[in-house]
């Protein structure tokens, strides 16, 4: 089994995947103009890396005067690109998934992110592709629910984007049998709506 | 209805002969597994629609046994007749007029006619369905437990009973789904106007995971289960009492109700049950001032008319009646559950009755040695359960669907 990049693992997941505003930068200057593009500060991940959070290949707050030690340092430890993306504020974090179940098939699953993810196992599935409402109804019955009603104030989670992402996922599962899994995560819920920071795509 | 068998002349009072030498519509096959392949093929030529067998040596036995099993599926193919089994507890069907087919292995059988139906992957929790019943009183349309399932599945039965009018509900114990998209599509047509409720037992294989995603070490073996069991509309129990509160409450078409009564002359286990109704997310009220006035006219002055509502032993057994009924004509109570314990005062079980027929309220109730009590309340429609905790889960089971 072979885990794709990131960059190729939201290329196979399709354009209409929300992502924060990203670009794979080859030189300390195009990720220099994208600080100034996007407004720092950003996040720069290595490139061409699987479990980059493990590897400390992710760092959060990066300012355009702090940029070039960093892309130094991560340049080193990936594929010599580094991935830049506008830092994403979370109210919630979610995990959105697809894997082949033997009796059922392709099910698309969504569960509460986070540090604790795995402590809680809050996971629940859709059969893939997903039916009308089917989400919605699905994400009603984990027991995290009620952060994705709006905790604290902020605005609950827009399921009609969540459902974008789901849709995504399904239709990788479905469309190309040799992709074994894939992992959505973090799908972070900013204003209420679902942006996939990372993702994961495993294939055969 | 003809025995065959070797030697014997009959078994039980019924004639047999040594070769089946006349047309059959079902044949039951219970030999040693190297002669089923043979009786198979025999029933086949008799013309039989379908064949049970409850022989064991098959596909559970090993390579031989399961290459055997194939034989068996293949003779039934190739002459176009339906094969049940190997290796089950066979059928029991209600055939309509009191009329009944014991195609099984079981000794004691139900009698009592009724709506629910069964499927079953395993022989023993069929045991324990039929012990159920037999407690509960509740009657039986169909059972049929698959065994190996060589021919008719699970899939196929639930099938069938969603299109027989005899059956009102179904109940399947299964512990694994071969065709599991086939099984959504047939479940979902029949759950809409038939409830289906599911024990699954065992856990299904994990397929192909990598190791490296979060998706792969959180999603749990039966994650995809439950996901095919709402788009289904399958009513899920998680354990066996669960199960038979589903059981009950689907084959009894209990309403939703959230604030309830216990009402008792049995101290202790009402108070169980009342443990066990706030634990299930139940409320219970206070009753209204007019109906505790009515009360305190009723019953002793040392009765607690809280709720629980016990009556207590000393209550004159005539008032059990216009008791009873005052609580449920509460405007405040939705439901009740009515708790008795060896005091068979039928006063109690009338009271029951006449409040349900006058309210119509859902109850459950738990009636322990009380034997005219548990007749006054089962003939007015009342389930009751095992015990106390599970009257409270068959009452909350309504809440569920």
């Amino acid at each position: 089994m072979t885990p794709l990049t990131e960059t190729e693992s939201k290329r196979r997941l399709g354009s209409t995947l929300p992502t924060p505003e990203e670009v794979l930068a080859a030189s300390v200057a195009e990720a220099e103009a994208f600080c100034s593009a996007i407004g720092e500060p950003v996040v720069a991940k290595a490139s061409g890396v699987a479990h980059k959070t493990e590897g400390n290949l992710v760092r959060l707050g990066v300012t355009a005067e702090a940029m070039a030690g960093v892309f130094e340092e991560l340049a080193a430890a990936g594929d010599g690109s580094v991935l830049l993306a506008r830092q994403v504020k979370a109210d919630v974090e979610l995990i959105v998934g697809g894997y082949r179940d033997e009796t059922f098939g392709p099910v698309v699953t969504v569960g509460i992110g986070g540090v604790a993810a795995e402590l809680f196992g809050d996971i629940v599935a859709i059969l893939a592709p997903p039916e009308p409402g089917e989400v919605a109804e699905a994400v009603a019955t984990l027991r995290g629910a009620s952060l994705l009603a709006g905790v604290r104030g902020r605005p609950p989670l827009d399921i009609a984007s969540l459902e974008v992402v789901v849709t995504a996922v399904s239709d990788l599962l479905l469309a190309d049998p040799g992709v074994v899994e894939i992992d959505c995560n973090p799908v972070m819920v900013e204003d209420g709506q679902a942006v996939v920071v990372d993702a994961l795509v495993v294939v055969v | 209805m003809l025995a065959v068998h070797p030697s014997a002349p009959a078994i039980d009072g019924v004639d047999a002969v040594p070769t089946l030498d006349r047309a059959v519509d079902l044949a039951l096959i219970s030999v040693p597994s190297v002669r089923a392949e043979v009786a198979v093929a025999d029933a086949a030529g008799a013309g039989a629609g379908a064949a049970i067998v409850l022989s064991s040596g098959f596909g559970e036995a090993g390579p031989e046994g399961k290459a055997a099993q194939d034989r068996l599926s293949q003779v039934a193919r190739d002459a176009g007749m339906r094969l049940v089994g190997p290796n089950c507890m066979g059928v029991v069907s209600h055939l309509g007029d009191g009329r009944w087919l014991n195609g099984s292995y079981f000794w004691a059988v139900p009698s009592v006619p009724g709506g629910l139906s069964f499927v079953s992957q395993s022989g023993a929790f069929g045991g324990m369905f039929f012990a159920h019943l037999r407690s509960s009183g509740r009657g039986l349309s169909r059972f049929l437990s698959v065994g190996n399932a060589a021919d008719v599945g699970s899939t196929d039965a639930l099938e069938w009973l969603g299109d027989d009018p005899q059956t009102t509900a179904i109940g399947m114990f299964i512990e694994g789904i071969g065709d599991g998209r086939r099984f959504v599509d047939v479940a979902r047509r029949i759950t809409p106007h038939k409830p289906v409720v599911v024990l699954k037992a065992g856990k299904e294989r994990a397929g192909a995971r990598a190791a490296a995603s979060h998706t792969g070490s959180m999603a749990g073996s039966h994650t995809a289960v439950r996901a095919a069991f709402r788009r289904a509309g399958i009513l899920e129990a998680t354990d066996t009492d669960e199960f038979f509160g589903l059981i009950d409450s689907v084959d009894s078409n209990l309403a939703p109700v959230k604030r309830v009564a216990v009402v008792t002359i049995s101290g202790g286990p009402s108070v169980l049950a009342a443990d066990a109704a706030e634990r299930a997310g139940f409320e219970l009220p206070s009753l209204a001032d007019s109906t505790l006035d009515r009360l305190r006219s009723l019953v002793p002055d040392f009765a607690a008319v809280g709720n629980p509502i016990d009556l207590t032993p000393q209550c004159p057994p005539a008032n059990f009646v216009e008791a009873i009924e005052a609580v449920y004509r509460d405007p405040a109570i939705e439901g009740v559950i009515a708790i008795n314990c060896g005091l068979d005062f039928v006063e109690f079980g009338q009271g029951v009755a006449r409040g349900v027929a006058a309210t119509g309220k859902p109850t459950t109730g738990f009636v322990l040695d009380a034997p005219r009590v548990a007749a006054a309340m089962t003939g007015a429609g009342v389930l009751l359960s095992a015990s106390p905790e599970r009257a409270v889960v068959a009452l909350q089971m309504g809440a569920r669907r």
